[in-house]
């Protein structure tokens, strides 16, 4: 991870009846995009929300490129970009109207000239006189995000983005994402759709009931699962290699054609040495694919209990 | 500061604008127009009207004018605030604005000026047909001036005031309840003009003097309590100066709060300090305002007073007055138990010690205070005879209020989102019941059970049998304190307890 921009450090936020984060700690770096992913009340909103101080804390300290929340809010304002997972947006303006507002509000330079970027980068141009209320919930999605990327935040939190959108506007939403990275933006992401997740998140922290789960690069969280879920595809000796798989006491072993899938528990050196003996048996290895960097089965193995 | 860099001014107006203004500035216009043309049609043909000269016909239609001005403006205006604050906090743009770097005043007067817009153009074209009728009825243009100042100055004041109230209300109607209990105080102060406050506050009393001076004879303003100037401790002041004075320096209190408020939604609206001042301002001026009656010599009248007919009743109204001001300083000040939980959390700390100076109990015997020095003023030179009497109503002022603090923080923390309809419903028991069954029953002496009655009856007919009666029924209240205070000690415990839990859980 490069050098963190989002610093959060032991936040614990109480609702009456419950604690509804508890103790967390995690940083996002410069170009990092960190997956927030969680069960239903995880706590995950409530995390964003006390980030963006909509949300009292019980303790804990947030920091933006070393700003702390409690003691600079007007510096996290400008530095911080939010977009809820809901659509606020004012139904009788039009979308260029909307952003002239928050443009506005927010001081922004240059305001038509970036107004008219947001609404390309969010393909809305083609809507810009149309009013809010006119425009789909995929649309206004898409509003609220260019609203939130107006500023050029350097932190940016984003509660559940695609939740609203269609096939290609995730695919145009991941490809945002990806250039947001690439500018060095930190990025707080999270969402409920797993696999899309996994396109373009370096990092991810896992939540349950408050707490974080676990915390760290998708390569590193792979390599901390107990057990992976393999995949191997052979072009001939079959039989040979599922013998190999069966010595070397792999869990959950199915043949599937040309190959199999199966579980298995050890460290990453010893998955190395099972393919080298695959290979030195002469079995003709065509795919090696371990399920292990995939946050879909990081969530799955973490502990946290119901998919969203 | 132009008014037109400010974003959220700047959307509201946008917003009003896209709404549509012009049916609403040709309603305005066109009742304008209905009342210019009466008051044309009467000095065109004065033989069929009721009126004894033009001035008269003037101030009936102009007072039907600025009628319909406030309704717009006051009435509508508030209601335009408090429901588009409602609409925007459920949508969430309260929240998208409240994160950009807008500073809580840019917010306050963004709303404030630029929600109620429509109704402002509709009162600009009413205030314009009434300058017209003014002029027509050779009336005094002081009339139009003195007037429009009071209501624009009113409009701003409960502009102001829907504000914070919508910011405090969890919900939108909360905000309505503000503007129903200023208008519900109206009622008995008709009776009194010139010594109750509501009547300054909402400048009821100067406008009637301004049309009172504008010349004309039809109307009947200078019916009795009408007339005069009023007086803060024996000092006259023009009426229209005391409203103007009276709302700016409230409205320095509610601007105050509501940037608070915006910029820490989770902390009251106020400081400790700030609702003890406000509280003192308004309780001092109403007790200015009828010093004159006893000059400090309470119950003996003043010899150089009028010879006003009510007098008996005022100062048992001033209490009740003084009970419901506390009880809303107490209810906007009183501490959200889950706020002092976090803070708990935060701190750490666990005893009850450290609940007294976050509890609004602190509070209410500020305001007994406060409010016991100015009753103080009424009885200054006769104290030596009305001490009793004296007592009687501070310390049923004290059971009151203390009573409702416990409550209200009891039943928040044991009944959390129930807590106001309890404790509506134990002070209907202690306060109105005893009325009720009085009047089932036929006998006075189960009235007299209220929480209200020792001060008020005191204060009414100071004798001194009834009085070491009643100082025993202060007592006897101070035992409902007592059975209070172990309930919402109890409380506060087993909140603490648990925070102690919690904690140690980590």
């Amino acid at each position: 991870m490069s050098s963190p921009l989002l610093t959060i450090e032991h936040l614990r936020v109480d609702f009456p009846e419950v604690v509804a984060v508890n103790d967390l700690s995690l940083t996002v770096g410069a170009g990092d995009v960190c997956g927030l992913i969680g069960p239903n009340g995880a706590g995950k909103t409530t995390t964003m929300r006390a980030i963006s101080g909509l949300q009292e804390c019980t303790r804990g300290s947030v920091k933006l490129d070393g700003h702390e929340l409690a003691r600079e809010p007007d510096e996290l304002k400008k530095r911080l970009g939010f977009m809820p997972d809901f659509c606020p947006v004012y139904e009788q303006l039009t979308a260029s109207e909307f952003l002239d507002h928050f443009a506005r509000a927010y001081d922004v330079p240059h305001r038509a000239q970036r107004i008219g970027q947001c609404l390309e980068l969010t393909w809305l141009t083609e809507k810009r006189d149309a009013l809010c209320e006119e425009l789909s919930r995929g649309m206004k999605q898409r509003l609220v995000l260019a609203k939130t990327l107006l500023p050029d935040p350097q932190v940016l939190l984003l509660d559940e983005p695609a939740s609203g959108l269609d096939p290609l506007g995730r695919i145009e939403l991941r490809k945002i994402l990806l250039q947001l990275r690439d500018a060095g933006k930190a990025v707080l992401i999270s969402s409920h759709i797993l696999t899309e997740l996994s396109g373009f998140c370096n990092t991810a922290a896992i939540m349950e009931r408050g707490k974080l789960v676990m915390f760290g690069t998708i390569a590193d969280l792979g390599q901390k699962m107990a057990r992976r879920r393999m995949s191997v595809k052979w072009r001939a000796d079959g039989d040979k290699a599922l013998e190999i798989l069966k010595a070397a006491n792999v869990k959950s072993l199915e043949a599937d054609g040309p190959g199999a899938t199966f579980d298995f528990e050890g460290s990453a050196d010893a998955l190395d040495g099972l393919l080298k003996t695959l290979v030195m048996q002469g079995v003709r290895v065509c795919e090696w694919r371990g399920s292990g960097d995939d946050l879909e089965q990081i969530f799955l193995q973490s502990g946290a209990k119901e998919l969203m | 500061m132009n008014l037109n860099d400010n974003p959220i001014f700047l959307t509201q107006k946008r917003l009003v604008h896209r709404a549509g203004v012009l049916a609403a500035v040709l309603i305005a216009a066109l009742i304008g127009a209905s009342l210019l043309s009466g008051l044309i049609a009467y000095l065109a043909d004065p033989i069929n009207f009721d009126f004894r000269s033009p001035q008269d016909a003037g101030k009936m239609f102009y007072g039907w004018v600025i009628g319909v001005e406030i309704l717009v403006l006051v009435i509508g205006g508030f209601s335009r605030i408090s429901n588009v604050l409602a609409n925007e906090r459920k949508a969430g743009l309260w929240d998208s604005n409240r994160l950009t770097p807008l500073q809580p005043w840019q917010l306050v007067t963004g709303y404030w000026f630029g929600a109620p817009l429509r109704e402002f153009y509709m009162a600009v074209v009413l205030a314009g047909t009434g300058l017209i009728i003014v002029l027509l009825g050779r009336l005094s243009p002081a009339l139009w001036f003195g007037t429009q100042l009071l209501i624009f100055n009113t409009a701003l004041f409960f502009g102001l005031l829907a504000v914070l109230a919508s910011l405090v209300a969890q919900r939108p109607q909360g905000a309505f309840v503000f503007l129903l209990l200023f208008f519900f105080l109206q009622f008995p102060s008709f009776t009194m003009p010139k010594f109750l406050l509501t009547n300054f506050l909402l400048p009821v009393y100067g406008i009637i003097s301004l049309f009172r001076d504008a010349g004309g004879s039809g109307n009947d303003y200078s019916m009795r309590g009408w007339d005069g100037l009023p007086e803060i401790f024996g000092l006259p002041i023009y009426p229209l100066l005391l409203s103007l004075v009276l709302q700016f320096v409230i409205g320095i209190f509610l601007w105050r709060a509501a940037r608070r408020k915006i910029a820490n939604p989770f902390q009251p609206p106020l400081f400790r300090w700030e609702a003890v001042a406000l509280f003192a301002i308004l309780i001092a001026t109403q007790h200015g305002l009828m010093w004159g009656l006893w000059r400090g010599q309470f119950p003996t009248p003043s010899s150089s007073g009028d010879g006003f007919y009510e007098r008996d009743s005022l100062l048992s109204i001033v209490q009740c007055g003084t009970m419901l001001l506390g009880l809303v300083v107490l209810a906007f000040n009183s501490p959200q138990p889950e706020h002092v939980r976090v803070e708990a959390l935060r701190l750490g700390f666990k005893d009850l010690g450290a609940i007294f100076p976050r509890s609004a109990v602190s509070l209410a015997l500020a305001l007994t205070a406060v409010a016991a020095a100015a009753l103080f003023t009424q009885c200054a030179f006769s104290f030596a005879d009305s001490w009793e009497t004296y007592a009687v109503a501070v310390g049923n002022l004290l059971d009151f209020l203390l009573i409702f603090v416990f409550l209200l923080e009891y039943c928040r923390l044991r009944f959390k989102r129930r807590a106001l309809g309890f404790v509506a419903l134990w002070l209907f028991v202690l306060c109105i019941l005893p009325f009720i069954l009085a009047g089932v029953f036929t006998t006075t002496a189960l009235g007299r059970l209220s929480l209200l009655s020792p001060g008020v009856l005191a204060l009414t007919k100071p004798d001194g049998d009834e009085l070491n009666y009643l100082l025993g029924m202060v007592a006897a209240h101070f035992g409902i304190v007592i059975i209070c205070f172990l309930a919402w000690q109890r409380e506060w415990k087993c909140l603490l307890a648990k925070t102690t839990s919690a904690t140690s859980v980590q």
